[in-house]
């Protein structure tokens, strides 16, 4: 019970109300809250449909296309497996490390990505800081974001497990309950690691809220270090020849920390593979049993992790909140950064007005931690891969197989860079309109704008994309003319990519959207990507397809003139649609830009 | 209603409030004045639950805050100066959330929110979604929202940012009747203008320490006193010189500071 008494009003105030009276149930506190997500989640369904009706068909057909792809290819994944390995224990086995792994892995990345959308969800999003000043119980705020998080950080899973799981239950010509099975032992899982990341979270920045920085670089030392450790034993080059019986079997003698008892991965992948078993008609066998076993630990551990998660938050979500929200020292960043003089002093083609809008753009860059955070974990990635190349046994000696790896990485390369383009790039007109009272002051031409978002990101993106093509290439021992070929296609990519980024982008500004995620994920965006894409793929096959013919027939040495020809006119193709796709998306964005009203 | 004691609140090494000392009774529009970064936004953000008091407690109507937050967050209406809504929400929506986040009835909720859409002339968009109001219109259904479940206490920061003339005097009318009728009224402003219109008694802060604490009346009577007008007397109050010791005028009114 409260009870105080006011004594400096007119009248005497007494308020004498037990706290949980004053507050709604819990019960109709999650009612209240997801009646207003489940409100906003059909305007947002009508709006789309009623005013981007291209944009969700090329979503939905996009995601079938990605869906029945995947299909197909564990399907045929799953046949290659029955016909390579006969005896059926080994089989089963070979299956089953396969989907311990795979959900292992998940398993991780679930935990670290829930963790990380809770981060912005709880400590970070305005909504979670209107909330926090109403009369909803913190534990309630924590698992309305928590609901989101789960839902952003595992549609990826389904959209990537679904088609493998459905493939294997026909391969195996698996009862009904194993399709039924599906979603409840997927939601089950991916509920755990959401519930560590969640508690991960929230004492995370509870306890760490002051040595956030160290405890966040030691934290990302031991992981990476784990991760490099992973893959260097996983990686470490096999006695047997690839795909043999002892191939395999060490292999699986590596993929064994996958299968411990005490892990949520390997309790799914059991009790999938049991629920598959097509022996339930035969006397004493109940697959869907044993099935429904592993189905009920799953579920008591999510119940579990979510009745820690709330017990935890209801006693530090809104002191940890006030902790990270007032530890920080205001830091003054750095004026006279190198990249920034050099750029200053040593960009003589360029104009001053031009230069100073480049170092703007820098400056923007490097403070944002969201946009070099992401750059630095997908081209460290594609380094790490590149770095070990030799350790997945290739053969550097087949000359086809090579270049067609080697194209193949430039093809991710570029498709990586879009990613980038799209999300980074893209954007930065529109973000820059809300700006343009500033820029409409100083006497810079709009022309200079454009150019100078385009030479930032051609310079950015071609430095490290082609470093990387260039580590491919040594790993890969790749001839002098295939290297050459190689950074000229990116340095393509690189062009092309940045002028659609740039050209789109003022071609179709959306000035009234703050968030650059926002943009990007628009009609604008989602076209960006598209042609992007669609541009990857046309300059790495004009230049992949001739160059592969050629080393293939200079090495028989018939005819090598005809296919020299080839791959001049493959360049010359490439060169032609790299100009193509750079000077017609500037010169549109050009005119639009010049006359765009603000 | 508000008791404030011995109230800090540190941002790393910075502090932010210092020491404070405030009660503020029932029925008492109270205005914390001071310039940008002086300690206000930290303080409203302390009422409502955002921050928590490094060192001091905060009560509000007998909760405290530190313990209770979230049910004195029942007996609260705050106003921020960037108001949120959701935007894939109208404001109507968005006014029925509030209702049925207090516990209102559906048919006093229908009543209050007409009454909320007169007062505040919300007719014209409360059915578009909010993602299309200006910052004017977004801040005249915060005010609605704020004002829905009739809170014992409100707490609004910077009230007129955005809003056009006759909003603001609807505002500052509303204010006044709600206090006379006993609601608390926490309002931080850095307009002298307002607070000399509408409030029963000013702080003035500055870097974080009550420099000021008394009625318009005192602060005038600090005027003829001084020979200033009420402006220079605010000002000579936040200049950097008045937070030493050889302030060219020293602050004689905060006995409830420490």
């Amino acid at each position: 019970m409260t009870s105080i008494a006011d004594t400096w009003g007119d009248e005497r105030v007494v308020v004498n109300a037990p706290t949980e009276e004053l507050l709604l149930s819990p019960a109709a506190e999650a009612q209240l809250l997801w009646r207003l997500r489940s409100r906003m989640v059909r305007t947002m369904l009508r709006q789309a449909l009623a005013t981007a009706r291209l944009r969700v068909t090329l979503v939905v057909l996009l995601s079938a296309f990605f869906w029945y792809g995947l299909f197909l290819l564990f399907g045929e994944g799953f046949r290659f497996l029955s016909h390579t390995i006969a005896h059926p224990v080994t089989q089963a086995q070979t299956v089953q490390a396969v989907y311990n792994v795979f959900f292992a892995s998940l398993l991780v990345m679930l935990v670290l990505s829930s963790a990380i959308i809770l981060y912005g969800g709880l400590y970070r999003s305005a909504e979670a800081e209107f909330l926090l000043t109403t009369p909803v119980r913190p534990e309630r705020i924590v698992l309305h974001k928590f609901q989101e998080a789960i839902v952003f950080s595992s549609w990826g899973f389904l959209l990537l497990g679904s088609p493998m799981l459905v493939a294997y239950g026909l391969q195996v010509e698996a009862g009904w309950y194993y399709y039924a099975l599906l979603l409840p032992f997927m939601a089950a899982f991916v509920y755990i690691p959401g519930g560590i990341g969640a508690i991960v979270c929230m004492l995370f920045v509870h306890h760490l809220a002051r040595l956030r920085r160290q405890a966040l670089l030691l934290a990302g030392i031991v992981l990476v270090g784990g991760i490099l450790l992973l893959i260097w034993a996983l990686l470490a080059k096999t006695e047997g020849n690839l795909l043999t019986a002892n191939w395999f079997q060490e292999m699986l003698g590596r993929l064994q920390y996958s299968e411990h008892r005490l892990l949520p991965s390997w309790w799914l992948s059991s009790g999938l593979l049991e629920a598959s078993r097509n022996d339930a008609g035969q006397p004493g066998s109940a697959p869907w049993a044993e099935s429904l076993l592993f189905l009920s630990l799953l579920i008591s551990n999510a119940l579990f992790l979510r009745v820690m998660a709330v017990a935890i938050s209801s006693r530090i979500y809104r002191k940890s909140y006030s902790e990270l929200r007032t530890d920080h020292a205001r830091r003054r960043p750095r004026a006279n950064f190198w990249l920034d003089q050099a750029v200053l002093r040593f960009a003589p083609l360029l104009t001053p007005q031009m230069r100073l809008l480049i170092v703007k753009d820098l400056r923007l860059f490097r403070r944002d931690p969201v946009q070099w955070t992401q750059f630095l974990i997908f081209f460290g990635l594609l380094a790490l891969y590149f770095a070990n190349i030799r350790r997945f046994s290739y053969d550097v000696n087949y000359t086809a197989w090579v270049n067609m790896i080697s194209f193949l990485n430039l093809a991710v390369v570029g498709l990586i860079l879009s990613t980038f383009t799209t999300r980074f790039i893209y954007p930065m007109l529109s973000l820059e309109g809300r700006r343009f009272w500033i820029l409409s002051m100083l006497p810079v031409r709009r022309e200079s704008v454009l150019w100078g978002k385009f030479l930032f990101a051609v310079v950015g993106s071609s430095v490290p994309c082609c470093l990387l093509i260039l580590l491919s290439d040594f790993m890969l021992r790749v001839s002098p003319l295939v290297l050459a070929i190689h950074q000229l296609t990116c340095l393509l990519l690189c062009l092309g990519l940045s002028g659609i980024a740039v050209g789109l982008g003022a071609k179709m500004p959306d000035l009234r959207e703050e968030s650059p995620s926002k943009i990007a994920a628009g009609f604008g965006g989602t076209l960006n990507l598209v042609i992007s894409a669609i541009y990857i793929v046309a300059v790495v096959l004009f230049t992949a397809l001739p160059m592969h013919f050629y080393l293939v027939m200079s090495q028989t040495e018939t005819d090598s003139d005809r296919y020299s020809r080839y791959l001049i006119a493959g360049i010359a193709a490439a060169l032609l649609t790299g100009l193509t796709a750079t000077i017609v998306p500037m010169r549109l964005g050009l005119k639009s830009f010049r006359s765009l009203e603000f | 209603m508000i008791e404030i004691e011995h109230v800090t609140r540190r941002y790393g090494a910075k502090l932010a409030v210092d020491d404070l000392n405030l009660h503020i009774p029932r029925g008492e529009l109270f205005a914390f004045l001071g310039p940008n970064g002086a300690g206000k936004t930290t303080t409203i953000k302390m009422l409502v639950g955002l921050l928590r008091p490094s060192a001091g407690t905060i009560r509000l109507a007998g909760h405290d805050v530190g313990q209770q937050q979230t049910a004195a967050n029942r007996l609260l209406g705050y106003v921020p100066d960037v108001p949120y809504l959701y935007d894939k929400l109208s404001g109507n929506e968005f006014l029925r959330f509030i209702a049925d986040m207090y516990g209102i009835d559906s048919r006093e909720a229908d009543e209050r929110i007409r009454e909320q859409i007169s007062i505040f002339k919300l007719h014209e968009f409360v059915d578009d979604l909010t993602e299309s109001y200006s910052h004017g219109m977004k801040q005249r259904v915060a005010f609605a929202a704020a004002m829905l479940h009739d809170p014992q206490v409100l707490v609004i920061d910077e009230p007129m940012v955005g809003l056009d003339p006759r909003s603001v005097r609807v505002i500052k009318d509303l204010l006044r009747k709600k206090a006379r009728g006993g609601q608390t009224i926490f309002m931080s402003t850095h307009l002298l203008s307002i607070a000399q219109e509408i409030a029963d008694r000013v702080g003035i802060v500055d870097q974080g320490r009550l420099q000021f604490l008394g009625t318009i009346d005192e602060l005038r009577a600090r005027v003829a006193s001084h020979e200033s007008s009420l402006e220079h007397l605010y000002l000579s109050f936040t200049a950097p010189q008045a937070n030493g010791q050889d302030a060219a005028i020293t602050p004689a009114s905060t006995e409830e500071s420490a």
